[in-house]
């Protein structure tokens, strides 16, 4: 759930320096200078904070990173899944706590009672009032128990499982399975659930996207038009590739990562993105999360964030340091050396609000604080979060 | 302004905006290329060679899609580099062996004896491995599972290879069950050396934790559209395959490079495993009048097709992939196999001194002849030793060995690797005469560019 919060606004004065000082700066390269960000459509990091096993982080991997409506800060990890409590240190729950597996993939809140779900290597995990409810499939209808990805859609929780997509319906305690057999799949490889209103989206492993109409149990089909992996024919003419490794859905704007490059789907137009044609950082890219209608996507060289038009990349240089570039069309990268950066360039998770940015990487867990603390207040025409 | 184009140079930024806006530098044009018309030449499109690896499997370039037209982008010219952490973190201290998992097919599936061939290989390599193991090192280990029929079982699999911390594993024959342990790879970590899936699609998921040793469907196809095509002259070809995922996959390659050899498949029928009445198939088959059939299928179902077919007086010449070598296609067929003609991977009987060592080697042990299963399990698993002796107990290091490798000697032969670590060595034919198989040379191997490799 991408629902924005406005906890502690700074004071619109404190915007108005900052927006002042960043005007007057040189544009074209800087040591950490007051950044320029009000003319973008996004927040720009300004520097990195980053956490590991000083912090109680169990291990280097971090796959998922969520913040929950009440604040608290969930990640999952190569070994069990943590929270951020009141001191900043991360408590691990793993097995032994009753998590079905330590590996965690990926976690989401229902917005309605506050339960988390977590999807781990192993099966499917409600963590509700302090106690894990595990799902698998011997002892439910999860169609499989490696769950790639789960999202919570008023009375249902989706999940996206290495052989299949399922839907548990929360009041009756039913689920409900969909693979090769009773939908459009060619194979039941799903990687990644949105839900999208009355929709919900699944990424399939070589079947691109499926959208599903469950009010209507009618299913429609999202291919790249060139069905061939080793090209992409036309730009912008469907998916950018068949083989999803991850989507999302905010406001009406799908995304869908690929290995191969990106996505974005209007409901009208797509337009794709590959390396070294676009400031997409990297082909390989394994994460999105839409805030505001601007897609924050992780990858194996960093971030890359960009509401279609203007883009910011996040790296890491050779020597540890942040490098942030600013694309506009029609005119010259803009880049800025960082004194921090995040803690990896392999980005695996990210959860984005209109006070922060969280990074989980492959050796560590990051935190975007924004050169602008409020950085949405003094844009006119962003639009409403949904 | 000068100057602020000299720093964005100098920084490696790209000087020059574009009508897209971005401002990218443009790729210089590739130097032109001597155009070569045999089966397994170098694509003579000097956009398709300006890669570091060859374009499309080395698909000849008048087999490849949209040829004459430059796509937006095209992938695998070079490797996608993992670059991901881990190459640096400490060896564990408490092993007391080196874990190696093997994913196998269910021994009572389908592909249940062929995997008991890759298993032996395996087991062989291995057995030689430790026993040539000195004092001090830890001997190798093999954490066996065996997949079960329903889809994501080998998901689960490659999960408990997670959990007993094995540094890599090997497997399997079967596609779909080696696409979902492959995707559980990526988020392992843990790289896959697979000896005999012959699915086109496995390498192209743009993974980099898999290494495929086993020449696939692809290299089969445009072997034997060529060979059906351009060297026997056929016009009127029909396809008639299992109707399965492996039977979809394996021929979708043949049907379009048939096609843009000018000669679209006729028909292109389909048959369920253990189908006995295939009535309306021959009816189809009949009215059509193709002069060649391409099979793909289990060898036992296929064989008894074949009789059928010239049972209902079809002349079509009969032709097929690898595991028609298979006894069960002969025993099933009968004289109606004679003239068949298939690819292969490489002359069994072949004097090559390698090769017979390990004949000899894999007869004592096991008492039985090896086939390619065999032989490529064992080169998978040989292959996969090398590396952790290269490497160590590090699944990163032993990652970089694999995908770093270019070409490799095996038992069953040398092999190159593509920009998607797929074996694209040149696959061999062989013609049923007389009741035996008659095996052809293979084309020679197209050779790497060492220079562009080195300026990687």
């Amino acid at each position: 759930m991408n629902t924005p919060k406005n906890r502690n606004r700074r004071p619109e004065w404190l915007a108005g320096i900052f927006l002042t000082v960043a005007l007057a700066a040189p544009a074209a390269l800087q040591a950490e200078p007051v950044v320029k960000d009000g003319d973008l459509p996004m927040p720009l990091i300004e520097r990195f904070e980053n956490f590991g096993a000083k912090d109680g982080i169990p291990t280097h991997k971090v796959h998922a990173v969520y913040k929950t409506r009440d604040g608290h800060l969930w990640i999952g990890t190569w070994d069990g899944l943590c929270v951020r409590e009141a001191d900043g240190k991360f408590k691990r729950y793993g097995p032994e706590d009753g998590l079905s597996h330590k590996m965690v993939l990926c976690i989401t809140e229902d917005p309605t009672t506050g339960d988390l779900w977590v999807a781990t290597m192993r099966g499917l995990n409600k963590f509700s009032g302090g106690k894990f409810t595990q799902y698998t499939q011997t002892n439910s209808g999860l169609p499989n128990n490696v769950v790639y990805g789960c999202d919570v859609l008023d009375d249902m929780v989706v999940v996206a499982t290495a052989a299949g997509a399922g839907i548990l319906n929360l009041k009756t305690g039913q689920w409900r399975i969909f693979d090769h057999t009773n939908s459009l799949m060619h194979e039941p490889w799903c990687y990644a659930v949105k839900g999208a209103k009355d929709l919900i989206y699944w990424g399939i492993w070589g079947a691109g996207v499926l959208e599903y109409d469950f009010k209507k149990n009618t299913w429609k089909e999202y291919r790249d038009p060139d069905r061939d992996f080793h090209y992409d024919l036309v730009p912008d003419d469907g998916l950018i590739n068949d083989i999803t490794s991850w989507l999302s859905w905010e406001d009406g704007i799908l995304w869908q990562n690929t290995y191969f490059g990106f996505t974005r789907y209007d409901g009208k137009k797509f337009k794709t993105w590959v390396q070294d044609q676009s400031p997409l950082l990297s082909n390989f890219t394994q994460i999105v999360w839409p805030h505001r209608r601007v897609a924050w996507i992780g990858m194996d060289k960093g971030v890359s964030v960009t509401d279609g038009e203007v883009w910011v990349n996040y790296e890491v240089g050779t020597d540890g340091e942040g490098i942030r570039t600013i694309h506009r069309p029609g005119a010259q990268p803009e880049k800025t050396v960082m004194n921090t950066a995040l803690a990896n360039r392999f980005v695996l998770g990210i959860y984005v609000d209109d006070e922060e940015a969280w990074f989980a990487t492959s050796d560590g867990l990051s935190r975007g604080v924004y050169a602008n603390p409020n950085p949405y207040k003094r844009l006119p025409g962003i639009a409403a979060a949904p | 302004m000068k100057t602020l184009f000299g720093l964005l140079l100098g920084l490696g930024l790209p000087a020059a905006a574009t009508a897209a806006g971005y401002g990218y530098v443009e790729k210089p044009e590739p130097p032109p290329v001597e155009p070569d018309d045999t089966c397994v030449s170098v694509p003579s499109d000097a956009a398709v060679t300006a890669g570091v690896y060859p374009y499309y499997a080395n698909t000849p370039e008048e087999m490849l899609p949209f040829r004459g037209v430059e796509p937006v982008y095209r992938y695998w010219t070079t490797r996608l580099p993992f670059l991901g952490p881990g190459r640096d973190y400490p060896p564990p201290t408490d092993l007391k062996s080196l874990k190696v998992g093997l994913l196998s097919p269910a021994s009572y599936g389908p592909e249940g004896e062929r995997g008991q061939r890759t298993r032996k290989g395996v087991l062989l390599a291995f057995e030689e491995a430790n026993a040539a193991r000195q004092a001090g090192e830890l001997p190798f280990e093999i954490f066996e599972r065996e997949d079960a029929p329903q889809w994501g079982s080998a998901a689960n699999i490659a999960v408990e290879f997670k959990d007993h911390d094995v540094l890599a594993f090997l497997g399997t024959i079967d596609g779909d069950a080696t696409h979902v342990a492959l995707r559980v790879a990526l988020k392992i970590e843990t790289y896959m050396i697979n000896t005999s899936d012959p699915d086109p699609t496995l390498t192209e998921t743009q993974i980099p934790w898999l290494t495929r040793i086993w020449p696939d469907d692809r290299q089969q196809c445009f072997r034997l559209a060529d060979l059906i095509v351009r060297k026997h002259g056929c016009t009127r070809i029909a396809i008639f395959r299992e109707s399965s995922r492996p039977g979809r996959v394996g021929v979708m390659h043949f049907a379009n490079y048939i096609r843009r050899l000018g000669h679209p498949p006729i028909q292109h029928l389909f048959f369920k495993p253990g189908d006995q009445n295939i009535g309306p198939q021959i009816a189809a088959l009949q009215a059509a009048e193709p002069d060649a059939i391409l099979f793909y299928g289990q060898p036992g179902d296929v064989g008894r097709f074949a009789r059928q077919f010239r049972q209902a007086g079809i002349k079509a010449k009969f032709f097929g992939f690898d595991r028609l070598q298979e006894d069960a296609f002969r025993e099933n067929a009968g004289d109606a196999a004679e003239g068949t003609i298939i690819t292969y991977f490489w002359d069994p009987n072949r004097p090559d001194p390698k090769w017979v060592e390990f004949k000899e080697k894999y007869r004592k042990r096991w008492g039985e002849t090896p086939d390619a299963y065999a032989a490529y399990g064992y080169d998978g698993a040989k292959l996969l030793i090398e590396a952790i002796n290269h490497a160590g107990p590090n699944r990163f290091l032993i990652r970089d060995y694999l995908a770093g490798l270019d070409e490799w000697d095996g038992v069953t032969g040398h092999m190159v690797f593509d920009g998607r670590w797929d074996n694209i060595v040149p696959i061999s034919i062989a013609e049923l005469k007389g009741g035996q198989w008659h095996f052809q040379p293979a084309p020679p191997i197209t050779k790497l560019d060492h220079q562009k490799l080195t300026q990687r």
